[in-house]
């Protein structure tokens, strides 16, 4: 694809590996202030209980505690992730819903007193029947959760597009699976902490780490009562979200409640076993499909069942349980769809988004189904795919536009890059090669919240000696690298080079963003950012005309010069007043062409301080039916993955040997980038697939609360990964770029689901495949 | 997560160290490479008042060879005997190079391993199949305990409050000996195993009998444990697949694991097995390999 760019589709150094490399990255952890007070939450040691009494007067009485709070002292405002659904207090007022469940909160002079402090906290618990899943969740007579939900359904999704039952009356052959996945962590390295204080303009500041920072900012108005002006949210570098960062988190609240109490800094923050708790990862997710196609393999109709272990509040589920059904429209051409979602509470941490959100089962399932229809059908599953593929131009049953797609490029990709055709049915016994496809969302269409906001307005300010810009901008850069990114966009569209930017990110102060999640950033705030570009150096450019006397049509500024078209101008009265201006110094301008410096410079002497504002929401979407806003995007970033596997049958190990990973992202802004994405997306599918799992006792205690127990891949698990970027110009996206984060991480999971097919025979119906998993299922194949 | 408050002592002898030991009996823990006592103290598991830093002590450290008899220090850490030497036997550099992560290797010791005595722990395993002794220093002098008779329980050793372990005596590596560590868990590194195992064959001159056979297996009783049944069955046998799966079997037969979150007792019976026969055969090739590098 790559068009004429001077700074997008390279591999420009990022602007933030300096100071990662070197340490020097400040995180919350190394920013302190001074007076600083200690917060430390209480939380429930019981899964399910009234709350009868809360006693806090020995914790008050402990020298060094400053303030102790419940409940009783804040104002009685439910929040959550949906307005639709908010089901949360930030204390627990009469009752907790699952281990973890916050009660009290403590700020004292150090941490050891605070948790002393929490430590003398009384309550007196009467507990109730904990429901630890959706069985004893559903069954007759169980207690509800919450008043407002009747039988602990959080939400039911009935979808129908076109006519299921009479597309399965024309079919060949209907196929059925069911698959079943656990819960998990989201694992980011950098556990949850904030600091909040109190500023002299009377400002609640919150610095913390967060993917969100507006949607923080709202939350901790709305909840304090503080107008949005009256709270600012800053956000440091960040180690990682993946999804569980997308929210206000209880210490973003209560730290805030205690810098307000106390005048004080306030920081709190979340040991590894509190990031557990809190979790709002993964859901475990149990799917039913039935999948209809005729005998040439034309995919004609799907039937799908999904529930939902939801844990104990709404978080992010809403959009959870549609984006399980949603994100089957595509990419195949399937006419007939129809959905039945359930997600239920449990007495269990919440679960909310996770990279990939609620659509990596689901695709895992369709995927490993779509291989056993092609083995029963005699095709290759690569031709069953190649025939069902949607093209560029698509729009799926449910109405997702395929405004690009490169999902046949994908496809050739990674056939050709893993040696399919020399390998498919001529391995050793033992090792398997399988594949599979999937898309994402750029970017949700819509916000959380109902609202015609902007979904990211930027600001770019021009140097005043014109030597280059600052982007300002409230996205979070939260390891992904949108800084660089953004400031590739912008660099290619004020056209300077990308040393000459610089990004200032992650405050509300620097306009709406509505931050990193559902891959959005790089499509939404990079419109933003190539509008705010695009206008400066109209400003810049206008101002020049003037000055020339000729017109402006003439003129674009590329790698830090202006070029002017047509007959020679004389600008030397420019250059004279710039170097007159810098008498002493060394790097004055020269060279025959005239410099964005002297441009900037000018434009700012005609006109003030430059700067220009860029901003974007995405166009109207299609899809008029209930729940057509979770899917809906303004474009869709796809990717096909072969998978090869050893699978050792005498302890069941499976051994991911080589992932074979195409992705298309429109345009890559940043190519080192994009591999990277697409390897972390690697990672993370490998970890779900293979060992990830968040364990419960029969007390809705969590078993392996920590990353020695909760196994994420290390590096040695990691197979060899080869990427290959795709990419097919997406219309909608700034310089024809969509997303990479999470669509790259769709076929991971049923590709090493088809290898292992493949290697074994065995269809696997249940994730994380462990060795003993897979060694039973093993163990039943041979005496079947 | 805090480390809670406690004193710390550095002494810079063993008898200084023997004597705080002593003063301070069961108030005080031995601190070597923390990777497990720190942890512990954050999770609030232990909580003494005193940590006794091994650090200074010269006689903890370095290794020898005295008349075919290997001395190694407790402050060996276990990066040190993964990467091997003339005095580190083969398979006590397998078990070592499995343990967690380069940088927990970097800080693990040898005599921390022991002394924490978990039932996988990846140190304890080889030694027990070696045929180790331990070395405890106390208020009354030095004694020398086999590995096997050490292990009590989880964490338990016979070693007493008042002593600290200042060595390893085993072996030395010699032609004809051989061994096989086999380590069965989800990933390929910070790992507790799911079952492991520690083969070790001496050959007769003949290069097939089998002169002498220990088999140590890990995370299937509640410490490190030796098959005698195994090693009974491999004694005197020629080395090969047939008197190995005899081997593996009973090995299987002699293990008690039990059913927790991480794998079922009835696997972990049939990975012993698997991991006893997959680490004879290992042990075999190293023996015969030793003796064919010495023709």
């Amino acid at each position: 694809m790559s068009g004429n760019f001077e700074v997008i589709g390279s591999r420009a150094p990022r602007k933030d590996a300096p100071n990662k490399s070197t340490g020097k990255a400040r995180y919350i952890e190394d920013i302190k202030f001074p007076g600083e007070l200690a917060g430390a939450l209480l939380q429930s040691p019981q899964a399910h209980a009234k709350i009868k009494r809360i006693d806090i007067s020995k914790a008050q009485a402990l020298p060094g505690v400053v303030a102790v709070i419940t409940a009783q002292d804040i104002p009685d405002v439910k929040y959550g992730v949906s307005p639709a659904r908010y089901d949360e207090t930030l204390f627990a007022v009469d009752r907790v819903r699952y281990v973890g469940d916050e009660i009290a909160a403590v700020a004292a002079e150090d941490l050891a007193t605070a948790l002393k402090a929490v430590e003398l906290i009384e309550v007196e618990y009467e507990p109730l029947p904990v429901l630890l899943t959706v069985e004893e969740a559903t069954a007759e007579g169980a207690p509800w959760l919450h008043d407002q939900f009747p039988d602990n359904v959080c939400a039911q999704v009935e979808q129908e597009f076109g006519d299921v039952e009479a597309a399965f009356a024309q079919c060949d052959l209907i196929q059925e699976g069911s698959f079943f996945s656990k819960r998990q962590d989201g694992a980011f390295i950098e556990p949850n902490q904030c600091v909040a204080l109190m500023d002299s303009d009377g400002v609640l500041n919150l610095h913390s780490s967060t993917q969100v920072p507006h949607y923080v900012q709202r939350t901790l108005a709305m909840v304090t009562g503080l107008s949005m002006s009256r709270v600012r949210v800053v956000k440091p570098y960040v180690g990682g979200g993946f999804g569980p960062k997308a929210s206000a988190t209880p210490i973003d609240l209560a730290a805030g409640f205690l810098a307000m109490k106390t005048g004080r800094p306030v920081r709190m923050a979340y040991t590894r076993e509190q990031v557990f708790l809190f979790s709002r990862a993964r859901h475990g997710f149990t799917h039913h499909m039935k999948i209809g196609v005729k005998k040439d393999g034309t995919l004609m109709a799907l039937d799908h069942q999904a529930t939902l272990d939801g844990g104990a509040y709404s978080s992010f589920g809403i959009a959870t349980v549609y984006y399980a059904g949603s994100l089957l429209g595509g990419p195949y051409k399937l006419p007939n769809m129809r959905y039945h979602g359930l997600r239920v509470f449990t007495n269990k941490p919440a679960c909310g988004a996770q990279r990939g959100h609620g659509g990596v089962i689901a695709r895992a399932l369709f995927e490993q189904q779509m291989d056993v229809i092609a083995e029963k059908l005699g095709m290759d599953p690569i031709e069953l795919r190649l025939k069902n593929m949607m093209e560029t131009g698509d729009v799926t049953c449910n109405d997702l536009a395929m405004s690009s797609l490169g999902m046949r490029e994908c496809i050739e990709a990674v056939k050709n890059g893993s040696g399919w055709d020399q390998k498919k049915g001529k391995l050793p016994p033992g090792k398997g090669i399988g594949m599979a496809c999937g898309f994402f969302v750029s970017g949700a269409g819509y916000p959380i919240y109902r609202s015609e906001t902007y979904h990211c307005t930027i600001m770019i300010k021009a140097d005043e000696d014109g030597g280059g810009i600052v982007v300002y901008t409230a996205s979070a850069e939260i390891g992904q690298g949108s800084e660089t990114t953004m400031a590739m966009i912008a660099a290619e569209a004020v056209g300077i080079p990308y040393e000459q930017v610089r990004v200032k990110s992650g405050d509300t102060d620097f306009g709406i963003d509505l931050g990193a999640y559902s891959s959005r950033t790089t499509l939404m705030t990079g419109h933003a950012t190539k509008e705010a570009g695009e206008n400066l150096k109209a400003m810049i450019l206008e101002t020049l005309a003037q000055e020339l006397g000729i017109d402006q049509s003439r003129l674009d500024i590329k790698n830090g010069l202006v070029k002017i078209s047509g007959e020679p101008v004389d600008f030397s009265a420019i250059r004279t007043g710039y170097i007159k201006e810098h008498r002493g110094w060394q790097d004055q301008p020269s060279g025959e062409e005239l410099t964005f410096r002297e441009a900037a410079r000018l434009a700012y002497l005609r006109l003030g301080t430059l700067v220009a504002t860029g901003k974007y929401k995405p166009p109207v979407l299609g899809g008029k039916y209930k729940g057509a806003a979770v899917g809906t995007s303004p474009a869709y970033g796809c990717s096909a993955q072969v998978a090869e596997v050893s699978v050792d049958f005498e302890t069941g190990q499976i051994k991911v040997e080589r992932i074979t990973d195409a992705h298309d992202c429109g345009q890559a802004v940043n190519l080192t980038s994009v591999e990277a994405q697409m390897q972390g997306s690697v990672s993370m599918g490998l970890g779900e697939a293979l060992f990830e799992e968040v364990k419960f006792d029969g007390q809705g205690r969590i078993l392996n609360p920590s990353l020695g127990e909760y196994h994420i891949p290390t590096v040695m698990d990691m197979p060899e990964t080869k990427c290959i970027v795709v990419e097919s110009g997406e219309p909608n996206g700034p310089f024809g770029a969509k997303e990479v984060g999470e669509g790259a991480i769709m076929p991971t999971i049923p590709a090493i689901l088809n290898a292992v097919r493949n290697a074994t025979g065995l269809v696997l119906d249940e994730t994380p495949l462990t060795p003993e998993r897979v060694y039973l299922a093993l163990k039943k194949q041979k005496g079947a | 997560m805090l480390l809670p408050s406690f004193d710390y002592y550095h002494p810079q002898s063993l008898p200084e160290a023997l004597s705080l030991l002593g003063e301070m009996g069961d108030q005080a823990r031995p601190l070597a490479g923390g990777t497990d006592l720190l942890v512990n103290l954050k999770l609030k598991k232990l909580a003494p008042k005193v940590l006794l830093d091994l650090s200074g002590l010269e006689e903890l450290q370095g290794n020898g060879t005295d008349e075919g008899l290997v001395s190694l220090g407790a402050l060996n850490t276990a990066s040190r005997l993964a990467s091997g030497g003339p005095e580190v036997p083969g398979l006590l550099a397998m078990g070592a190079g499995s343990l967690g992560s380069p940088q927990v290797r970097n800080r693990a010791t040898l005599g921390g391993n022991l002394v924490t005595a978990r039932p996988a722990a990846d140190i304890c395993l080889p030694l027990l199949a070696l045929g180790a002794r331990v070395v405890l220093a106390g208020p009354s002098g030095q004694r020398q305990v086999s590995l096997d008779g050490y292990f009590k329980g989880p964490g338990y050793t016979v070693k007493e409050p008042g002593e600290i372990l200042t060595h390893v005596l085993l072996d030395a590596p010699r032609p004809g000996v051989g061994g096989g560590y086999q380590k069965l868990g989800l990933r390929q590194a910070m790992e507790i195993a799911l079952v492991n195992v520690a083969a070790h064959l001496e050959l007769e001159d003949d290069g097939k009998t089998v002169a002498l056979a220990r088999v140590a297996l890990g995370a299937v009783a509640p410490f490190p444990m030796l098959s005698p049944g195994a090693a009974q069955v491999l004694q005197g046998a020629p080395a090969g697949e047939k008197i190995f799966t005899e081997a593996a079997e009973a090995a299987a037969a002699e293990a008690r694991p039990i059913d927790d979150h991480r794998g079922s007792a009835a696997y972990r019976q049939d990975m012993v097995r698997t991991l006893t026969l997959r680490a004879l055969r290992q042990a075999l090739s190293q023996a015969q390999g030793s003796k064919e590098e010495q023709a």
